[in-house]
């Protein structure tokens, strides 16, 4: 009991609404009004999850879709908040495990950190390329341009995040980029019912295309709606994951140490209980 | 998140709060509703579900007089709509019975069957819950919640997230114009826009966050943690019909649930 309402500092409380109206009007824009086939709709959850705690992450995500769908801005946002509790709680757990904590480094650890994140990058695209639903000419097969078109995104972001690496010289970018990408995969795992038992499999966003391309090339629902999660969500995770990274590190030191896991975040040379195996 | 714009520009808190069957049911009892109906359209498949319950608030919402209020939530959803007439119709998985043929894909007739359905479902859903959001203001529903036992921490998150939407998007607005007035390119290719993410989206939640010192400060000053609940000052007397009909409805809408899952309710059309 008290390591929940450890959580829930007035602090806290304070940042949830704060949290949940940045995920609306940021997702809201992304989604709808540029219609980019990301969502950039958790930035405020990733935040309360890595400063306050699971618990704390889960609630604001929840809270996040369910207000939204109040508002009546996007019609159907309401039914994937167990999607939004499922990044909130994991964050927490990032959070807790200190993966969002600076971790200077130089010369060779820093080359090999930056290796070894582009080649998780590329480890990542392997299944969506090698996925027999994309490719099988039994199939129907997917449209040509979709292996190069995904060759070229994995090089670029693979080259991203080794760059952000070797340029800020922090080898947290490394487990930064793992963790947005795992809460990614689930993230994909958990809406694809809600999509597809729901809504058809379609969701109104920029992701549509993606499914229509999916479904030309014979996937089911279910399937389209999988695959698309699986191309969208590592992405956007990934990226969200980042944002977050730097807002924290552009925050101040004062601010961020008062929060819950506050003290699991400022760059210290000691390990702390849990991120210990990191260093 | 409604009642801004009243008939003669009054503001809320002097125009007449409007009554009748719909609008005289506590804030709760509207918002159990709206999430039974919800959950109603959406696990009774098939016409049933979502018919029933848009005929349902088309009566309530004709009961509380919200017409031209729904305009804006039936907007919001015609990308969803259109998206899903045109895929599930041309690219309905293992549906054979073929209307006609565009180039490379075909429309269905179980496609567009299936495609009508799910649009219906969540024009359904919207609805129910665009109808309890117009005639529910934020700071009542609260309000309302607290006195039931909800705890001053979700009631403030509640409240305070609901009125910070519109804040925060009047100051992407005002950060979008200042940064234009800078120099930033915001209405051309893509690519232009979206080099102006960065300077836009930075002040935004730098900004946002920079308020929480203040914020929290201002609530401990007010006992935000102190122990104990807070003393209600006005209650609303609320007779025993609506409590009842609260935890019917409840009960029947998981009845309606389980039976669904459980297949008993295959033979609606």
């Amino acid at each position: 009991m008290n390591w929940l309402s450890r959580q829930f500092t007035t602090r806290v409380i304070v940042l949830i609404p704060i949290a949940i109206a940045l995920n609306i009007v940021l997702g809201f824009i992304t989604q709808t009004v540029l219609r980019l086939p990301i969502y950039l709709d958790s930035i405020g959850t990733i935040l309360v999850g890595v400063l306050a705690g699971p618990i704390a992450g889960a609630a604001t995500g929840a809270a996040t879709n369910l207000i939204w769908q109040f508002t009546g801005i996007t019609p159907n946002i309401g039914p994937f908040f167990l999607t939004a509790a499922v990044i909130g709680f994991l964050a927490g757990l990032w959070g807790y495990l200190g993966i969002f904590r600076p971790r200077p480094a130089s010369g060779t650890q820093l080359v090999m950190a930056a290796a070894i994140a582009a080649g998780i990058v590329v480890l990542l695209v392997v299944p969506i390329i090698g996925n027999p639903t994309y490719l099988d000419p039994d199939l129907g097969g997917f449209p040509e341009w979709a292996v190069p078109a995904a060759i070229i995104i994995a090089i670029l972001a693979a080259l991203a995040v080794a760059a952000f690496i070797y340029v800020r010289r922090d080898l947290a970018g490394l487990w930064v980029a793992l963790a947005g990408a795992l809460t990614g995969i689930v993230a994909a795992i958990v809406s694809a019912p809600i999509a597809a038992y729901v809504f058809g499999g379609v969701t109104g966003s920029g992701t549509d295309v993606i499914v229509a391309a999916l479904r030309q090339g014979g996937a089911d629902v279910f399937q389209a709606a999988l695959g698309q999660g699986f191309f969208s969500d590592p992405i956007d995770k990934v990226i969200t994951s980042f944002v977050v990274f730097v807002l924290l590190a552009g925050l101040s030191r004062r601010l961020v140490s008062r929060f819950p896991l506050g003290d699991r975040l400022g760059p210290t040379s000691e390990p702390m209980p849990g991120s210990s195996a990191d260093n | 998140m409604t009642a801004g714009a009243h008939p003669r520009g009054l503001p809320d808190f002097v125009a007449r709060t409007e009554s009748g069957p719909y609008r005289d049911l506590a804030p709760t009892t509207r918002l159990v509703l709206a999430l039974s109906m919800a959950l109603f359209a959406f696990v009774v498949r098939g016409w049933t579900g979502p018919l029933l319950v848009l005929a349902l608030v088309v009566l309530l919402a004709w009961l509380a007089r919200v017409r031209r209020g729904f305009v804006p939530y039936l907007l919001a959803t015609l990308p969803f709509v259109i998206s899903v007439l045109l895929i599930n119709t041309f690219l309905y998985p293992d549906a054979t019975d073929v209307m006609f043929t565009i180039g490379p894909v075909s429309a269905t007739a179980s496609g567009f069957t299936d495609a009508v359905q799910t649009a219906l479902r969540v024009v359904a859903f919207a609805l129910s819950v665009a109808l309890f959001a117009l005639t529910t203001p934020t700071n009542l529903l609260v309000a309302d919640l607290e006195r039931r036992g909800l705890g001053r921490r979700p009631a403030f998150v509640l409240g305070a997230a609901v009125g910070l939407v519109p804040r925060l998007l009047r100051q992407a607005r005002e950060i979008a114009e200042a940064q234009r007035a800078r120099g930033l390119d915001t209405e051309s290719t893509i690519w232009r826009r979206a080099r102006g993410v960065v300077p836009l989206a930075g002040p935004l939640v730098v900004g946002a966050l920079s308020d929480v010192e203040d914020r929290s400060m201002a609530l401990e000053a007010r006992a935000f943690s102190a122990p104990g609940r807070r003393t209600v000052l006005r209650t609303q007397p609320e007779g025993a019909f609506q409590r009842a009909a609260r935890w019917g409805l409840v009960v029947a809408t998981a009845a309606v649930v389980v039976a669904s899952v459980a297949g008993y309710l295959r033979w609606l059309p």
